[in-house]
Order: C-alpha cells, then structure tokens, then sequence
C-alpha cells in the first residue's frame, strides 16, 4: 500500500513537471507564432519557484484552508490517473467518474477560498468557473456515458486496453462526432479561449485569482497544472487509444495539449451566457446524436 | 422485548406529556421530547435491526403490524432525524406562536411514522399516514407563512386520495387489505390502475415534477428545525410509495426493446428527469437558503424516481443508499441554516455574510452536508449517485442521463451558493453581536457530520442491510460489496481509498504549505478594489442575483407550472362561484330555475 501511495505522488509529480515543461514550451511556441521569441521552455518553473518563495497575504483561515484542500484534491485525483494501459498505482481503482468528482474536490476547495477573501471579482470569477462548469460537463458526461456502455467497463484502463485489442479502432474514430464534442469540452475543461471566460484578465481582474499572491497563488499554480495533467491525460486515454507505453502517451499527450492551445489563440473570448448557449446547442446535439447511434443501433466503426 | 405496539402507544402518550409539560415549562418540556425521540430512536434501533420487534398486538386489537428490512430501513433513517431535529427544539421553541402544540404534534407524527411503516394492512397504512399529514399540517404554519400549510395540505389530500382509490382498487380484485398478499395477488389489468395511482401519489408525497410546487413552499416557510424532517424524512414517505409500485407491483406489460423497461418505468424515469432539471433550474435562481435546499430536495427526489425505474439491483441498492446519503446531507445542511437563522433572523442570502467567524462548526456541518449533497466523495452521495450512473449507463438512457449529469454538475452551483453568500465573503457590522449555536445544538451537528463521512468510507455494512431489502423485495441479484467497496456494473469503487489518498493529497498540500514563509493576516476590507475606496462591506459581498447570467437565459419560463396551478385553481374557484350562485342565492331568477328543474325531472324523472 505504502509503496501503490509512493507511485500515486510520483505520478502526480510527473504530471506537473510534464505539464509545467509543456506549458513553457507551448508559450514558445505561441510567441513564434505572434513573431515574438517568446519566453524559456522552463520560465513557468521560474515564475511558480519566485512565488512560492515571496511573503504573502492571508484573509483569515478558510484562504488558506481552501487553498490546501483545493491542491490536496488535485493531487489526490492526479495520484489514481493510468499513465499507460498497465501503469498506474491503484489497479482496479481507476474509474472513471473518480477523476471528474475528486477534481470536484480540488474546485469546491478553490471556489471557497476565493470567496472566502471577500473580493466580489472573485466570486465573480468562481460563479462563471461554475456556470462554465455546468455547461462542457453535460455533453462531455454523455459522450462518456457512450463510451462506457460500448466499452463495457468504467476503469480508464480498461478502456484503454478496449481500444488497444485487435479489430477495435481508436474512439476518436469509433465515435468521431463523440470525440468531436470531448475535445470541445476539454477546451472548456482547460479554460482555454473561446471558454476562458471565468478568467478573463483584464476584465473581471483575474477571475478568481484575483486577491492571490505568494505562496498561495503558486500551490494555486501548481493546482492548475496537475488540472491540465488530469483533463489532458483523460482525453489520451478515453479517445486516443490512451497508451501502451510511456513514449506513446508523451507524443499524444503534447500532440492534445499542443493543438489546444493553438486553436485557442486564434479565438476571442465568450461571454459566459454564450458559453452555456453554446454548449447547450451543437456540442449536446452532437453527443446525443452519438449517444443514439452507438447504443441503440450499435454502429461503431 | 420492545413491541410495536407499546412503541406507538408510549410515543401518543409521551406526546400528551409533552403537552402538557411545555405548557407548565417550555424548556422542560422540549428536553422531555428529546428524552421520549431517544427512547423511541433507541428501542427501534436495538430490536428493529434484526427484526426482533413484538408484532403482536394487546392492546389495540384491531391493528396488526409485521416487520420488514424495507420498513426498518425507512423508519430508523426518519426517526434518526427526527431524533437530531429535537435537539433544537430548547433553542427555538420561544420562536412558536403555539408552544405547546409543538412538541405534542412533533411526537404525534412520529407515532405515525412508527405506524406506517409498520402495518401490513393497508387501511391502517392510510390513516397512519394521514396521521403524518394532519399532524404535520400543524406543525408547518408555525415558521413563516399559513398559506404553505394550506398548499401542502391541497397536494397530500390529492395523493392520498389516489392512494385510497389504489388501495380500494386493490381490495376489489384481490379480496384483502392485507399489503402484501394484495400487491402479489393483483391481476394484469388492475396492476397498471394501481401502478399509475400509487406512482401520483408517491409524486405527491415526494414532491416530484409536476406535482412540486407545494414543496418549496413548505419546506421554506416551516419552523427551521422542522423543514430538515420535512426534507430529510417525510419526503421518504413518497418515496416509499414509489418503490412499491415501481419494484413490488411492476407491471410488465410493454417493454421498451432498446433499454430493456417498461413503459410505466420509463415515463416514472422521465419524471423523475424533469424534476431533477427543475429542481436544479429552480434551486439556481432562489435567494431563500431554505427555499433553496427545499428545490434540491426536488431534484433528489427526482434521482430516487430514476433510481427504482432503472429497475436493476445496482439502481435500486443506489436509490436506497441516496435515500440514506440524502436524509443526513440535508438534515446537515437545513439545521446548518436553522442555526443561522437562529443567530440573525433571516435565512435571505443577500441580507447574510461572513457567517463563518462567528460560526466555524456550523460552516465545517453545511460543508460537509453539500459536499455529500452535490454527490463528491468522500461522503456518502457520491456512492449512491455512482450506483444510479451505472444503471443508467447500463440501460442506456440518454435523455434520462442528461438529466442526471446535469443535476449533478448543476447541485455543485445551487449548494456552494449559501456557501458563498451566506457563510464566506464580507463580515457585516450587523452580526458582530453573532456567536457560535449553543452546545446542545452542536450534538447533533456533530453526529451527523460523522455520519456524512462514515456513509462516504464505510459503504460495506450498508450495502450488507440493502442486500437484505433486496432479496426480500425483489428478484434481483444482490450488490457484492466488502467494508470499503463496491461493486457494479462497469467496476470496483474503494470508498475508503479515495478518502485515504484525499487525506494523502490534502497532508502534502499542507506540508507544502507549512513550509513557505508564514503570511501576513490581513482584513476582509483590504481588498484590490481597482482604485476605488469602497468603505461599505455590502458593496464589496457578492450575494445578489449570484448566477444572473445563467438566471437570464431561462428566468421568463421559471414561473409557468406555478401559473400553471394558480389558473387551475381560479377554475376551481370560479367552478364553485357558480355552484354558489345556482344553489345558495335568494335572487328570485334561481328560485324559478329550480322549480322548473324539479318539476321537468317530476314529470320527465319516470321516463328516464
């Protein structure tokens, strides 16, 4: 048991070096992109480091109380994620609906200790994060939903081997209107642009983030890259085919996070009414569409 | 040896004492309730467990009562509330325009519970149960509003009155009143009758879409100790109709190939759909902490109705243990608001902030309750709701699935809503005078904290007891679980790993935290305002209108069922006007019409 925990916080470690690694490269990537140089491949190192050791400011105990039961949760749903189809640290325990509820954890403890600082940004800021929440959660539920009944199992890893035996495609193929609507989602999930509207720098001052600093807004930091680590990972492994060894999950793992972040610079951003409308409309119909073609007619390709 | 019958009859008398004991002195009077809820909480829970209760009766001749794991299950999980509840009433009967009828009326209701779910006769189940519903008719007029008492006690005439119609429908096929000879013995045709009867009347009772609008009202105006047994208990009631007809009568006769239910089951799942994307919608957009528990006691309702006509043993082992998980994360949650209410007055969200200095336990209790009541682990929501998904993936409901999802992702947005605005946030100057709730009323607060958590970690001995109501009701396959897992369908859930490793994450986050230079205490005030002087905490609270963007995009549809009954009612009204008008006017226009009538029928009436 001791040692299944040991390779739970190694697994969390990794997602966040990964993850932090990824993100540095992928700003680069954006600034070559905008004809700039952009910053090191491990500038978002440099920056969580330079806060964690600044003095900061508290509002009382449920600030930093929120902020550790927030990490606490991520680390904890980062700790049960399959990194391939056969590694991981508790097996058998992997199911699905584990990592959308324990992330739950990690948000309600976010929310809390944001409102709990008393400024209205950012309860602003946790309002839209819910509402956007409650927008991708619906039509990406059901796609999984799809993909459970067709799989016949909720365990990330047996899913993964599912798409792995001969004759049974990737789902990105199997239900490609399915995978469609997922990586909508995994946008909304990543607050990436169009969805990055509980953010929103410059408009509701940082969303949630706003009363932040120090060494509570690099766990917060860090929280958001073990969030990626998770939400990406979920995607690789529910429509990619997950993966058989750790260089597969790598490549697919930079190739999704990657092709997120540069569809997202190309948008502007929503309003949060127009987020909720949006999800509401083509991505539902979509999952649903596909919902219906998969287990009532059983046609998966 | 306890027996059923003295049960009933020491809980009438103890109502009596009560009486007349809050009469003489308020305060010993409530502790008398609370020593008499004990004693009824304890035996049953000491003999009933086993099935050891005396069924026979000296007595009271007439009744005749037999035990189930079924009706044990329901009544130690409502008389468990019940027993939490009357802690408060010390603390609150000052509040009460008629004190002593209180605690009289609160025992009374319990009698019936004990009767209800005990008789195995179903005349006697519905005056049992009338007995819950006039007692409880009482009880409610004495928070904020009468006319919630009038709306609640309109809906519970009509539902019980389909259930006497079922019960009379039964008796005229099978010949007994007797509860489960006469379920076994229905035939085909009356099967469906019964079914649809028992199915209005168990939506009635628990308040299910299209029958709900009674249930925001009563549950937000009662006495606030009262609306946790109204929201954590009598809700049940219906609930337990439900399943009879839904797991007991079952009717078979179309079944739908693709999901493999029957038609009745599937339009009940629909239903209970409906009512779970209400109740959120509806939750979303209220301002009134209670009235906003009271619309997710809707929506949960709706996923019991999901959950028994999914109609496998992992829906119906989920919809038992949500019957549980339910109970004590709203009991947890509205004595929470009892408690702030007792404080300052109001349970308005946008008259409240900052509740959590002054009340840390109250907070960590509703905490605790939402985090089970939004179904996230590790608390005991998350594994009945995991149940319900798996039926419902395994059957492939789509349309039903996006109502569960989304009542699930949509309870994170209602339940964190008094979080925000009530208990988080600024600290207004109005409520320094605020304390902590008193000792008395942080027992129960505790125990059900503690049961919130045990629910959540330990699902293995109660899986164990549904197991039992499983072989005994139905013919389903029972749940194979150990002390800390469960399995269905699709896997294996370790309750007890998911809450060590959220331990393991938070302690890390902790050390981490522990570690990094201390930080400087600053005041709620000292906020980034963007360069303005605020120097009033109200405008620096976020409370009003919390979801307005979302609340836009359907505000104009929120009131149309309410308009709905209201129409209905005019009818009704203006039905009677004219019946007053023809029969009860001495305009001398009506005197001729009548005597034209009777002599027309003297003539005619022999011909007909």
């Amino acid at each position: 048991m001791i040692i299944n925990i040991l390779i739970g916080i190694g697994v969390a470690l990794f997602g966040f070096v990964l993850q932090t690694s990824l993100g540095g490269l992928n700003r680069k990537i954006v600034g070559r992109l905008q004809k700039r140089h952009g910053p090191r491949w491990y500038q978002e190192f440099i920056d969580i480091f330079k806060l964690l050791s600044k003095k900061s400011v508290s509002h009382g105990w449920i600030f930093d109380f929120g902020v550790i039961m927030a990490l606490g949760g991520i680390i904890a749903t980062a700790m049960f994620m399959p990194l391939t189809s056969s590694f991981l640290a508790f097996e058998g325990f992997d199911n699905f609906f584990i990592f959308v509820y324990l992330l739950a954890v990690g948000m309600l403890g976010m929310a809390m200790s944001a409102s709990g600082s008393g400024n209205p940004w950012a309860s602003i800021g946790v309002m839209r994060a819910l509402t956007t929440m409650l927008a991708y959660e619906v039509p990406f539920l059901i796609v999984v939903m799809t993909i459970i009944n067709v799989s016949d199992t909720s365990s990330l890893t047996g899913i993964q081997l599912f798409q792995q035996t001969a004759g049974n495609n990737w789902f990105l193929i199997a239900l490609p209107l399915g995978a469609l609507v997922g990586f909508i989602a995994l946008m909304g999930m990543l607050g990436k642009k169009p969805f990055e509207t509980y953010i929103a720098p410059a408009e509701i001052a940082s969303g949630p983030m706003v009363e932040y600093g120090g060494k509570q807004l690099g766990m917060l930091f860090i929280l958001h890259e073990i969030s990626v680590f998770i939400e990406v990972s979920l995607f690789v492994h529910l429509f990619l085919g997950g993966a058989s060894s750790l260089w597969i999950f790598l490549i697919k793992y930079v190739a999704v996070y990657t092709l997120a972040n540069l569809i997202s610079n190309v948008y502007g951003r929503f309003k949060i009414d127009q987020v909720v409308t949006f999800f509401y409309k083509w991505p539902l119909i979509l999952a649903v569409t596909q919902a219906v073609i998969a287990i009532y007619f059983g046609w998966v390709i | 040896m306890a027996s059923i019958e003295y049960l009933i009859i020491f809980t009438v008398i103890a109502s009596l004492v009560a009486y007349l004991l809050t009469a003489l002195q308020r305060f010993v009077g409530s502790v008398f309730t609370i020593f008499a809820t004990m004693f009824v909480f304890v035996s049953l829970a000491a003999y009933g467990f086993g099935l050891d209760l005396e069924t026979t009766t000296r007595l009271l001749p007439n009744l005749s009562f037999s035990q189930s794991y079924l009706g044990f299950y329901f009544v130690i999980i409502i008389a468990f509330v019940y027993l939490m509840v009357s802690f408060f009433h010390p603390h609150f009967i000052d509040k009460y325009p008629y004190k002593n009828s209180y605690n009289m009326l609160f025992l009374l209701s319990l009698s019936g519970i004990i009767g209800a779910f005990y008789s195995d006769h179903f005349i006697q189940l519905f005056f049992f149960f009338e007995l819950i519903i006039w007692t409880t008719m009482f009880l409610i007029p004495q928070g904020k509003s009468q006319e919630a008492a009038v709306s609640y006690f309109g809906f519970s005439v009509f539902g019980s009155v389909m259930l006497l119609l079922a019960v009379f429908l039964i008796y005229q096929d099978t010949g007994t009143f007797d509860i489960n000879q006469g379920l076994a013995l229905l035939s085909t045709n009356s099967q469906i009758f019964v079914f649809v009867l028992f199915i209005l009347s168990g939506l009635t009772k628990l308040g299910a879409f299209p029958l709900h609008t009674w249930l925001p009202e009563a549950h937000g105006n009662a006495p606030h100790p009262f609306s946790p047994v109204l929201s954590g208990a009598l809700v049940k009631l219906g609930a337990f109709i439900a399943l009879l007809a839904l797991v007991r009568i079952a009717p078979m006769a179309t079944t739908i190939p693709a999901i493999g239910l029957p038609v009745g089951h599937l339009i009940v799942a629909i239903l209970g759909s409906l009512s779970i994307v209400f109740g959120t919608l509806m939750a979303i957009r209220e301002d009134d902490a209670k009235k906003l528990l009271a619309y997710s006691s809707m929506s949960h309702g709706g996923y019991l109705l999901v959950a028994f006509s999914a109609f496998n043993e992992f829906a119906f082992a989920g919809g038992l243990y949500h019957i549980l998980a339910h109970a004590l994360a709203s009991a947890g949650a509205f004595m929470a608001i009892a408690a702030v209410a007792r404080a300052t007055g109001t349970t308005k969200m946008k008259e409240l902030g900052g509740m959590i200095h002054k009340m840390p336990i109250t907070y960590l209790a509703y905490l605790i309750a939402i985090i089970s009541m939004a179904g996230i682990p590790p608390m005991g929501g998350f594994i009945s709701k995991w149940l319900i998904f798996q039926a419902v993936i395994s059957r492939g409901m789509i349309l039903v699935g996006i109502a569960v999802f989304f009542g699930s992702v949509g309870s994170f947005l209602y339940v964190f809503r008094p979080l925000a605005a009530l208990f988080l946030g600024q600290e207004f100057k109005e409520y320094k005078h605020v304390k902590e709730a008193p000792l008395l009323m942080l027992i129960p607060t505790f125990i059900i904290m503690i049961l919130n958590i045990y629910t959540g970690i330990l699902p293995g001995e109660i899986i164990a007891y549904i197991n039992r109501i499983i072989i005994e009701n139905t013919s389903f396959q029972t749940v194979t679980a150990t002390a800390f897992t469960v399995t269905a369908t699709y896997g294996t859930l370790h309750a007890g790993l998911i809450a060590l490793i959220f331990g393991v994450g938070v302690a890390i986050a902790f050390v981490i935290f522990i570690l990094l230079k201390k930080s400087r205490k600053v005041d709620l005030m000292n906020t980034y305002t963007a360069a303005n002087f605020v120097h009033d905490e109200h405008l620096l609270h976020y409370s009003v209108d919390f979801y307005a963007p979302l609340e836009r995009l359907y505000e104009k549809h929120s009131h149309w069922m309410r308009t709905f009954y209201r129409a209905l009612a005019e009818k009704i009204k203006e039905i009677g006007k004219f019946g007053k008008s023809l029969l009860m006017s001495n305009h001398i226009g009506n005197a001729i019409l009548w005597i034209i009538i009777i002599v027309i029928f003297l003539i005619g009436g022999g011909l007909l």
